[in-house]
């Protein structure tokens, strides 16, 4: 413990983050304006005092070595993965996803934290695991240690914060140095799954007909013949490969499998899922399908961004985000009352920020010598691109709608806490990149 | 210090580099989609937006009509009813105070209240706001009237809910109300938004789904201060879909007879047709007005529902539970028959009493009591000891127990408005856990004539009956019939009968049973008033004890007719009238009065007529 390691953290790092929270908390303030200039929200003063508690942990967490968390991502993962199942059940009701624990008029989202308690773990794993295990044992464990927290989370049911541990994943194992065929196997499932599960909507509702040769992916029996031939043929072509190998037996079972996991997938997903949730993972492809229901945030959203022009309508001038044209301005779309009322001047200026994290990240994987780590910091850069991914890309109408905050600016105490906790561990892995 | 640690194997190089590229390409891709949006096509965003937006109306769906299993005349409709509307910004400033004053007085509202709704904020705004709502034609009549001195008022249709002579059927329809932020909550991915009119009880809120149709609305373009711009052809209109017509299982014509027999007395009734589970009738006194929902001060009114000491929001028939009292009999009579415990001809003698356990059983007729009775007699007579002895010494509890859930009791029905209550069967184990006591051969005796912790909802005891009637069947009780379109009267969704139980017990024994209720009405302790001439009835009295020295709770449970080669025509009436009423042993009376009406086709009056129950005196005694 050292107080003079907070005057060696990363000043670059450490200022983006304020200045994105400080704009944060400005929008949060404006999207509480109504139309006739009344503030009707206190959610900006909420915002502030969260601020000031995270930026009191970074502190913490820089003057701490980060290293004890090592020894305690175990507990952690498991108190936080009880949390969420415990929100699961007895959890506050809020937009239909059970992810909330209340204490009075507060409430606190464990999933986001458990993100934090996710990737240390992952990162502990993937360092103890990367010299003796082969690499397809140290490739299902990782998987499955994040796996884990997203079944939980899907249980919610809160697709969007499940979805951002497969970039978590993604990024931290292909920098522990995961085979690229493996890496490429889960990007292969992931992407097959979603157009798997989206293609039946897509038919009805943009294309407004339907291909014959699509149609057998309506019919649950074919469906069924086509897994079970599959699964045959793979098999043996696992035997093929076993007994004879050659190396293209093996790629026929790596192509085969993804396509049967990614097929019962989306027909699970199908079961699961509410037509209106499958619906908001499409409307972005054309909003104009669905104007009144999941089309109407992003129609409004998307005027909003365009009409702010280069210099923007002015701090507290917007006209959508005034006259409640906008939904969910302060958390889902805050992205879009911020370009409106600061322009693309604005949001350059926001996007550099972001760069400028992301880059500063990178760079501590690089020059730390303790590989746990750097496969820490990899995953938190996974969380927080994939964040900045999803939120704004929703905002400009290109990603679907999945709900998930911007970190640093969204309103939301666990968000916050949890973009903070993530940039307070950088920091403290930062000071100490030559120590370990 | 800057030199860069090798990273190795575990950290290639140019992994970190793809990393890096993936980054920096999504914030560059970004960037050039945002200069896209804002600078490229800006002007199209702009013109939308800058100072024209468009503003959205919904125009509200009207809600779907109820009505009773004949579908002649609606018990609910919707009608017409205004908001008054003010929009202040189309008022010269010099004449807003003037304005307000003016629909004030014609409204009959104080000017304050127009006051803080339009607080001096909004005087720029051309935004309509409500400041009156359930404004009668008439009101609107006479601002029309005066429309040239009232500038930048105006008036929009705002459907209500008119419940029609409800009555007792308030408890089955509930009543709509706001939706409230906690229903919000759950109901948000369900297409509902704040604003909207959302059942709150009964009929209203189960079918919900159907009843509400679906808004239409209105897209007006307009300037940023809510101005509509004059341009031709801006405004996209989309109608709204009316709400589905409900039509219920229930006759109108005998929930008005069962309400007037019941007549000012804390009670319940319930009229089912077993042979499909439809409830024909549920009457629970004392009901209420479901139209003071609708009023502008619903606040206090609502109060005063709620502090009600006769508490009227409760639905009787499904949330309220008793002890079934001697109609239990019934469940035991099916038990000891089926069981074959004990032969159903041999006799067991009642003396008016029995010592057990330390203290004397009293059979309800005192010394020197029944003398000796079979199982048909006992049930006829109503004789406690007999069930004591049978119950105790031959079924023992956990047999009883076992037919007792058989008969559905202590589950909830799974009738289709919500709120209901399940019950109560207690068990040993039970016992042990709540009060530390072991199940003693007493409570089997208590258990045996329906006293103790058993506990049934009057819907509940109908379905017993109609186990009995149907020889080992209940159907799932209903209120719903159809769903009909509300344009065309076709009938979309037709409810069809759902098996609720089934029993294994002999239907052989059920025909016994079925013997043994008619010997009650017979010979038995229900001969006056029960034994009348319309139609054979079977059924079982019932007189609980509630610990008040002269006053009862007081149970009738029967049907009729009696043998009947259609099962259809046969009905189940079940009516309790709690001890809190003055005592006049008012169950099988109002169940008299009941059969009389449906099966010689009476009015209640008639029927009482005919029945000569008008010269009836207050009865003082218990009976049973």
């Amino acid at each position: 413990m050292n107080i003079k390691r907070l005057i060696e953290i990363d000043f670059s790092l450490f200022f983006s983050t304020i200045i994105l929270t400080f704009f944060g908390i400005l929008m949060i303030y404006s999207s509480g304006i109504n139309s006739s200039g009344v503030l009707v929200s206190n959610e900006y003063v909420k915002q502030i005092v969260f601020a000031v508690i995270g930026i009191l942990i970074i502190g913490v967490l820089v003057i701490f070595d980060y290293r004890r968390l090592y020894d305690y991502a175990e507990y952690f993962y498991v108190f936080f993965l009880l949390l969420v199942l415990y929100t699961v059940f007895f959890g506050k009701l809020v937009n239909g996803a059970r992810a909330w624990i209340g204490f009075g008029n507060f409430g606190i989202q464990p999933s986001e934290f458990l993100k934090i308690a996710t990737i240390i773990l992952l990162a502990k794993n993937l360092e103890n695991s990367k010299r003796s295990d082969e690499p397809l044992k140290r490739f299902i464990i990782a998987a499955s240690i994040v796996l884990l927290p997203m079944a939980f989370i899907l249980l919610q049911p809160d697709l969007g914060t499940a979805l951002v541990f497969i970039p978590i994943f993604l990024v931290a194992s292909f920098i522990a140095g995961m085979p690229k065929r493996y890496i490429l196997y889960t990007i292969f499932l992931i992407g097959f799954t979603g157009f798997f599960t989206i293609l039946p909507l897509w038919q009805t509702h943009i294309l407004k007909g339907s291909l014959p040769f699509l149609k057998i992916f309506q019919n649950l029996k074919i469906v069924g013949i086509i897994i079970v031939s599959m699964t045959l043929i793979s098999g043996i072509a696992w035997y093929g490969y076993k007994r004879y190998r050659k190396n293209y037996f093996y790629w026929i079972v790596y192509v085969l499998s993804f396509l049967i996991l990614s097929l019962s997938a989306s027909l699970l997903a199908h079961k699961v899922l509410k037509e209106y949730q499958i619906m908001r993972l499409i409307v972005f492809m054309d909003p104009y399908i669905d104007p009144r229901g999941s089309g109407w945030n992003i129609i409004q959203s998307i005027t909003a961004i365009g009409s702010g022009g280069l210099f923007g309508k002015g701090y507290l001038l917007g006209t959508q985000s005034h006259y409640r044209f906008l939904p969910q301005q302060s958390t889902d779309f805050i992205f879009s009352i911020f370009s409106e009322e600061m322009g693309f001047i604005g949001g350059l200026l926001l996007f550099s920020l972001f760069l400028i994290i992301f880059l500063r990240l990178i760079n501590i994987i690089k020059t730390t010598s303790d590989p746990f780590g750097a496969y820490i910091v990899a995953g938190l850069s996974g969380m927080f691109v994939f964040h900045f991914l999803i939120n704004v890309g929703m905002a400009m109408g290109i990603m679907p709608i999945t709900g998930i905050p911007l970190l640093f600016l969204s309103y939301g105490g666990s968000s916050l806490l949890t973009a903070l906790i993530g940039i307070g561990i950088s920091l403290s892995i930062y000071v100490r990149r030559f120590e370990h | 210090m800057s030199l860069k640690i090798p990273t190795g194997e575990e950290r290639p190089a140019e992994r970190i580099a793809v990393i890096q590229i993936i980054y920096i390409v999504i914030i560059v891709v970004y960037a050039i989609k945002l200069f896209s949006m804002q600078i490229i096509s800006g002007n199209l965003y702009r013109s939308k937006a800058t100072n024209i937006t468009q503003r959205l109306t919904v125009i509200p769906a009207q809600r779907g009509e109820i009505f009773d299993r004949n579908f002649n005349q609606p018990i609910v409709l919707n009608i017409d009813s205004f908001a008054v509307q003010i929009t202040p910004g189309e008022i010269p400033k010099e004449m807003l105070s003037t304005v307000f004053q003016k629909v004030a007085d014609i409204v009959g509202i104080s000017k304050k209240s127009i006051d803080l709704k339009i607080p001096v904020q909004y005087y720029r705004m051309y935004q309509p706001i409500d400041i009156a709502v359930n404004v009668p034609f008439e009101t609107i009549a006479r601002l029309a009237e005066h429309k040239n001195e009232l500038p930048g008022v105006n008036w929009r249709s705002n459907p209500i809910r008119n419940y029609v002579d409800t009555g007792s059927l308030s408890h089955i329809i509930g009543y709509v109300g706001e939706i409230t932020k906690d229903e919000l909550k759950l109901l948000y991915n369900r297409g509902y938004q704040s604003g909207d009119v959302i059942g709150k009880a009964g009929i209203e809120k189960q079918y919900d789904e159907f009843l509400r149709g679906k808004n239409g609305r209105e897209i007006k373009i307009v300037d940023v201060r809510g101005k509509k711009i004059n341009n031709e052809d801006n405004t996209i209109k989309e109608s709204p879909e009316m709400g589905k017509n409900l039509v219920l299982t229930i006759d109108r014509s005998m929930q008005t007879l069962a309400e007037k027999a019941l007549g000012e007395r804390m009670g319940s009734v319930v009229i089912l047709k077993p042979s499909t589970g439809e409830i024909l009738a549920m009457v629970s006194y004392p009901w209420y007005n479901p139209n003071v929902f609708n009023k502008n001060d619903i606040g206090a009114t609502y109060q005063q529902i709620l502090e009600d000491p006769k508490k009227p929001l409760i639905n009787r028939a499904i949330q309220s539970s008793y002890p079934p009292a001697s109609t239990f009999k019934i469940i035991m009579s099916t038990a000891l028959l089926n069981e074959k415990a004990y032969p159903p001809d041999k006799t067991i003698e009642c003396k008016g009493e029995i010592s057990y356990g330390g203290r004397v059983w009293k059979c309800w007729i005192h010394k020197p009591g029944h003398g000796f009775l079979n199982l048909q007699q006992a049930l006829a007579q109503s004789c406690d000891i007999y069930f004591w002895v049978a119950g105790r010494d031959y079924l023992g509890a956990e047999r009883i127990i076992a037919y007792t859930k058989d008969f559905g009791f202590g589950e909830l029905t799974g009738i289709d408005i919500p709120g209901e209550g399940a019950g109560f069967i207690p068990t040993p184990q039970w016992k042990e856990r709540k009060f530390h006591e072991k199940w003693l051969a007493g409570d089997t005796m208590n258990m045996s004539i329906g006293q103790g912790y058993t506990l049934v909802t009057p819907l509940q005891m109908a379905n017993m009956v109609a186990m009995v009637v149907n020889s080992g069947v209940i159907y799932q009780p209903h209120l719903l019939k159809e769903i009909r379109d509300p344009v065309s009267g076709a009938i979309i969704r037709t409810i069809q009968p759902n098996v609720l139980h089934k029993s294994d017990v002999d239907p052989s024994v059920f025909q016994t049973v079925r013997e043994n209720m008619r010997s009650v009405i017979t010979e038995g302790t229900a001969r006056f008033p029960m034994n009348i001439k319309a139609v054979e009835i079977a059924g079982k009295t019932g007189t609980g004890e509630v610990g008040l020295a002269d006053r009862w709770h007081s149970w009738f449970a029967a049907y009729a007719p009696y043998n009947t080669e259609n099962p259809d025509d046969q009905i189940v009436v079940s009516i309790i009238v709690e001890a809190s009423n003055s005592w006049e042993w008012w169950a099988p009376y109002a169940s008299a009065i009941i059969f009389q009406g449906i099966f010689a086709q009476q009015s209640y009056e008639e029927a009482v007529q005919t029945l000569g129950f008008q010269y009836l005196m207050p009865l003082r005694e218990r009976r049973e």
